[in-house]
């Protein structure tokens, strides 16, 4: 069993890993974590995804940009690889923040930005259903009747396939209005969130998480508010 | 469909050829970048036509939207498949929500493979009846078309992006460098190839390179990597590009390049090039980098595509107004391409704009 002073090292140098983007270092220190007794849950949370956390924020501050978002990513991966078998042994599981569907709409390919909210959201504790790219505009309708999910999060890459969001949001609106529904994007900002009948917008993968937080306490309010 | 709110005295080719000989022209020029999409279906053809149909079908949409808009033409000679320089497998566009062709599988997905790669043979993306016919449309003079061609070949880090995909690219540039090297070396030598190949197919007097460079912004790198990977062969090709003859390059330094801007102004554009500048820089900022250049820009496409007609028209009024202000010479044009779908009625407040605000 690590000692405090040692546990803390080592999640110190697991979060190093990451934001320094050293993957072999994340694989290393998360085989010192589960050899010397850290917690892997621990080592997951307060180490690699804390890493992650802090090159968010370095890419918030235009320290970091996509390719040090990317590396950082596959970085976290490979020492969650090497923690998850312990994780899932454990039985434990992680207090779930919320869920989302993710996917770039139909006529798009441009998925970086989604693939790094993907990263965001997953460091943050949220279940995912990643749709991918190109999706047409019925699928994100039927997943999210499919698993009523929180939030969905459509991204776009171009003025004509941003023309989808607002068809895909009246669509998911009517089958569930329980649903918030946040676009970003390139050619998106606050005013067409809002033509399009969005409930939030996110300009980038670093702000996301944070808007999704704000949607995901609006409904519960509402919920909660409805239930007495 | 004009609207003149004071009578012209000069065409939109006399406006830019005016701005190129460092005057100013009697009204601020619309140059629409990227028009085509929106040109065909204007025309009441498909986005995906601009591919498919005779390359004489989107040369007479564009034109028309031309002389419709009071537009400068500058007809841009279309490639065989849109992307895909290098091969691997490209989509064209299905339905109205796809803007462009696009890349579904990378010709390259290795380091190795990238390293094996060799520069293709320009010729194979222009069919001859292509070449036929732009070189037909040389000869055709018209009061809009200051130049008599465009040709995408100055895009080096787009064509990089477009081998192996933007995000092996970004991460390469940290964990290969030597890889992303050889990415943007390829690029760089297909961009001198395709301008010699212009260069020896329809000469250099008039003809314009033009090169868009989505992929340096700094939504996606940094500017040290921009310095590292993008300016060393972006200052090449522009250098052997105008060491050829051509005297002009038509810049889009698109998206947010606000803190490339010191390594922009390290690349020669020609005397004088075009830069056109995307809505999330500021004309005022980007201009003291580009002193001897034609500043273009930088309406946005946003607004274009969901505003009212009003919303445009006050826009467009904004940009005009800022433009006019800056010294080196303003055309007019869209922070980045016109969007295909764009509401007919917001085109023509932008053509109000220009004639209520516009005159020098």
């Amino acid at each position: 069993m690590a000692t405090k002073e040692r546990t803390k090292e080592i999640l110190g140098e697991l979060g190093k890993s990451v934001y320094e983007f050293r993957e072999d270092d994340a694989v290393k220190w998360a085989k010192a974590a589960l050899k010397e007794g850290v917690d892997p849950f621990q080592a997951a949370l307060e180490g690699l995804a804390q890493g992650m956390i802090e090159t968010g924020e370095a890419y918030n501050r235009k320290e970091y940009f996509v390719p040090e978002m990317l590396m950082a990513a596959d970085a976290l991966y490979a020492g969650l690889g090497v923690l998850q078998p312990a994780i899932k042994a454990s039985g434990r599981k992680a207090k779930v923040a919320g869920s989302i569907i993710l996917g770039v709409v139909e006529g798009d390919v441009h998925d970086i930005g989604k693939n790094l909210l993907k990263v965001m959201f997953d460091v943050a504790g949220w279940t995912i259903y990643d749709l991918g790219k190109d999706v047409p505009i019925d699928k994100f309708v039927e997943e999210q009747l499919k698993t009523n999910a929180d939030i969905v999060g459509l991204s776009s890459f171009m003025t004509t396939s941003m023309l989808a969001m607002p068809v895909i949001i009246e669509k998911i609106h009517a089958k569930n209005p329980r649903a918030r529904i946040m676009v970003g994007g390139t050619p998106l900002n606050p005013v067409a969130a809002e033509k399009y009948g969005a409930d939030g917008y996110a300009k980038s993968a670093g702000t996301a998480v944070d808007e999704a937080m704000r949607l995901l306490e609006m409904l519960q309010k509402e919920e909660l508010g409805q239930a007495l | 469909m004009k609207m003149m709110t004071r009578k012209a005295t000069m065409t939109n080719k006399e406006r830019v050829e005016a701005l190129l000989r460092r005057e100013k022209p009697d009204r601020v020029p619309h140059w629409p970048f990227g028009p085509q999409g929106f040109a065909m279906i204007y025309a009441g053809f498909s986005i995906a036509d601009q591919y498919t149909k005779p390359p004489e079908v989107v040369y007479e949409a564009e034109k028309k939207a031309s002389q419709d808009f009071d537009w400068v033409f500058a007809p841009q000679v279309r490639t065989r498949r849109g992307r895909g320089e290098f091969g691997g497998e490209v989509k064209l566009p299905t339905n109205k929500y796809s803007q462009a062709a696009y890349v579904v599988k990378y010709p390259a997905e290795t380091p190795d493979e990238v390293m094996e790669l060799k520069v293709p043979d320009i010729k194979l993306r222009y069919t001859p009846e292509v070449i036929d016919f732009y070189k037909r449309a040389c000869q055709e003079e018209d009061g809009n078309k200051p130049f008599k061609i465009s040709f995408g070949g100055t895009s080096v880090i787009n064509t990089a992006g477009g081998i192996a995909g933007y995000d092996k690219l970004c991460k390469w540039m940290i964990q290969r460098p030597e890889v992303a090297h050889r990415l943007l070396r390829l690029a760089a030598d297909y961009s001198i190839a395709t301008a010699q190949y212009f260069k020896d197919t329809f000469g250099v007097e008039r003809v314009l390179p033009k090169g868009y460079t989505a992929g340096a912004s700094n939504q996606l790198i940094s500017p040290k990597h921009f310095e590292q990977f993008a300016l060393p062969y972006l200052k090449e090709v522009h250098q052997k590009v105008l060491a050829m003859g051509f005297k002009h390059l038509w810049v889009h330094p698109c998206g947010e390049h606000n803190l490339n801007l010191p390594y922009w102004q390290q690349i020669p554009m020609g005397d004088p090039g075009f830069v056109t500048i995307a809505n999330e820089v500021d004309l005022e900022t980007a201009a003291p980098y580009f002193p001897n250049d034609i500043i273009m820009g930088n309406l946005d496409t946003t607004v274009i595509q969901i505003g009212t007609p009003d919303e445009v028209y006050e826009a467009a009024r904004k940009v005009i107004e800022q433009g006019k202000r800056l010294p080196s010479g303003f055309i007019f044009s869209q922070a980045c391409g016109l969007p295909p779908m764009a509401p007919v009625d917001n085109m023509r407040a932008i053509t109000r704009a220009l004639n209520d605000f516009g005159w020098y």
